[in-house]
């Protein structure tokens, strides 16, 4: 523990943005950590899909919840606390952003952000119009105009 | 006519411009960790949006997603018939789009996209985990061995292995996990009156009746029910002010000869206890401890006209009602009618008391007054 919070790692982004972090924050990131553990950390570890604004918000989010962890399992005040921030934390963000969150998150197999960034978009999409969700996923109507006609015959509610 | 034909199966592969800030687009993976988050009232609306999104949220790797993250929860479905039309059509419980925060009007019964769903009767239908068993013949004179079943999860129809004796209305009950049959045989007797199902194994296998069924219920069953290990199954007339029927205790393999008295318009067994309407009252029945009454704390509820078609329905422990009413609009001619539906959650009170609370009631569709309402079940998904 001791050594995980004094050694050092240097995560650089696609466009060139460095960020020192503590061993301890950089394992919030699973594939960051086998990097560590296969001793291949030993200069800057380059993130070929990660954005330094991303990467930015990402090393935040990961530094709160090694600073911030609860005690234990029981620590109920403490999972509020950080579950808490965690809302606050997402309110900032726009829906491209928080796709590129997703994105990055699996990318780096950071399970709880990925957790905390998908129920983002499962509650902002769960009352959406049919066509506010093609708009935000950028998908097609693909139904062929027959299919298009029995649907919003049958499902006028939809489309009111 | 070939053009016609083209427009009318291929896909759409042009649509609206792109947008201005198109967001990355995510992994199918990703969008089921998405989905898999939503509840199930709120995918019917996903799913307009396109074909590819319908064919993920129904896919089994998203039902696989929600059954790891612990998402899965109870599906109000519901069979309705339209006559002359002989096979029914398939609603879901759903909530539509919201732009401003409405109080009323957000649920509907959505038509779930299935051609040709087979002819079914109420009390051969019967939910098991998340499929729905749609139970031997249920047209007059044609007594069926089949069993076909709706898989909740892709909203599509499968067949069943079928059961050893063919049978009409039969009276199909979910005890522990297995579905027993009852009745509704040709040339019934001791030996085939009783099949169960055990979806572990797959396979129908007869339960043996030591008693005279014939002479104890008659071969078809009229009221029926599954509650604390047995299989209660009546007749369908009365004799002497009662309907003569059995229990089948499922554990201990044995059979009573028992009575029913009341009256129930319709019914439903929620965790083993038996919800029933009728003449206006709503009331419970705990037959093992030997309690019930009436229903309290549902004074909210909109009254049912006396005609009113009445189903109950067990959503997850909490029961839900569907009634029907004519639209109240001369204009409309009383030609169409409205269904309600009401969701109330149940609690036991000293023992004694049975209280529910209303969590909502609104209008969920519109139909012809000729349609007919076969059942509604939920499942877990």
């Amino acid at each position: 523990m001791a050594s995980s919070s004094t050694n050092k790692f240097v995560l650089k982004s696609n466009d060139d943005v460095s960020f020192e972090v503590t061993e301890a924050v950089a394992r919030e990131f699973q594939v960051i950590a086998h990097i560590i553990d296969d001793d291949c950390a030993k200069k800057a570890i380059p993130l070929s899909n990660v954005t330094g604004e991303i990467l930015s918000k990402m090393i935040e989010y990961g530094k709160k919840h090694i600073e911030e962890a609860p005690v234990d399992e029981e620590d109920e005040e403490g999972k509020k606390k950080l579950q808490i921030w965690d809302e606050e934390f997402m309110k900032q963000f726009n829906m491209e952003i928080v796709f590129q969150l997703i994105l990055a998150s699996n990318y780096l197999n950071n399970k709880g952000l990925l957790d905390l960034t998908c129920c983002t978009v499962a509650d902002h999409i769960k009352d959406m119009t049919p066509d506010e969700v093609r708009t935000l996923f950028n998908v097609k109507n693909d139904y062929t105009t027959e299919e298009e006609e029995e649907i919003r015959k049958e499902n006028s509610w939809a489309f009111e | 006519m070939s053009s016609l034909e083209e427009k009318k199966k291929k896909r759409k592969t042009t649509t609206k411009k792109p947008q201005s800030t198109p967001n990355a687009s995510l992994p199918n993976e990703l969008l089921l960790n998405i989905f898999a988050r939503i509840s199930r009232l709120h995918y019917p609306s996903l799913s307009l949006a396109s074909y590819g999104f319908r064919s993920r949220l129904t896919s089994r790797d998203l039902y696989r997603d929600r059954i790891k993250l612990g998402n899965t929860e109870s599906c109000l479905y519901v069979c309705l018939k339209f006559p002359p039309d002989t096979n029914p059509c398939w609603f879901t419980l759903s909530l539509k789009p919201e732009k401003e925060k409405k109080k009323s009007g957000r649920y509907v019964l959505a038509k779930l996209p299935i051609r040709n769903s087979p002819p079914a009767h109420c009390s051969g239908l019967v939910a098991l985990g998340s499929d729905i068993y749609n139970i031997g013949g249920s047209t007059d004179d044609s007594p069926s061995a089949c069993v076909s079943f709706l898989d909740c999860w892709s909203n599509t129809w499968k067949l069943g292995p079928d059961m050893c004796v063919e049978r009409n209305y039969a009276a199909a009950n979910v005890v522990d996990g297995k579905i027993y049959v009852a009745g509704g045989c040709k040339g019934c007797d001791n030996s085939n009156w009783m099949e169960v199902f055990d979806p572990k194994t797959h396979t129908w296998e007869l339960v043996s009746c030591p008693v005279n069924v014939k002479e104890k219920c008659g071969c078809d069953v009229g009221i029926s029910a599954g509650m604390n290990g047995k299989v209660y199954g009546f007749g369908k007339c009365k004799t002497f002010g009662k309907y003569i029927g059995l229990a089948y205790d499922t554990k201990e393999n044995t059979w009573i000869q028992t009575i029913w008295k009341m009256d129930m318009g319709s019914y439903k067994v929620i965790e083993n206890v038996l919800y029933y309407y009728h003449l206006g009252e709503f009331k419970w029945l705990d037959i093992k401890k030997r309690r019930g009454g009436e229903l309290k704390g549902l004074e909210r509820l909109p009254k049912f006209a006396s005609d009113a078609c009445v189903k109950l329905a067990d959503y997850g422990g909490k029961m839900a009602v569907l009634w029907d009413k004519f639209v109240p609009l001369p204009s409309s001619g009383y030609k169409d009618k409205m269904i309600w539906c009401a969701v109330i959650a149940l609690e036991r009170r000293s023992g004694k008391e049975m209280w529910g609370t209303i969590e909502w009631f609104d209008t969920v569709l519109t139909v012809p007054k000729s349609y007919e309402f076969v059942s509604a079940l939920s499942v877990i998904v």
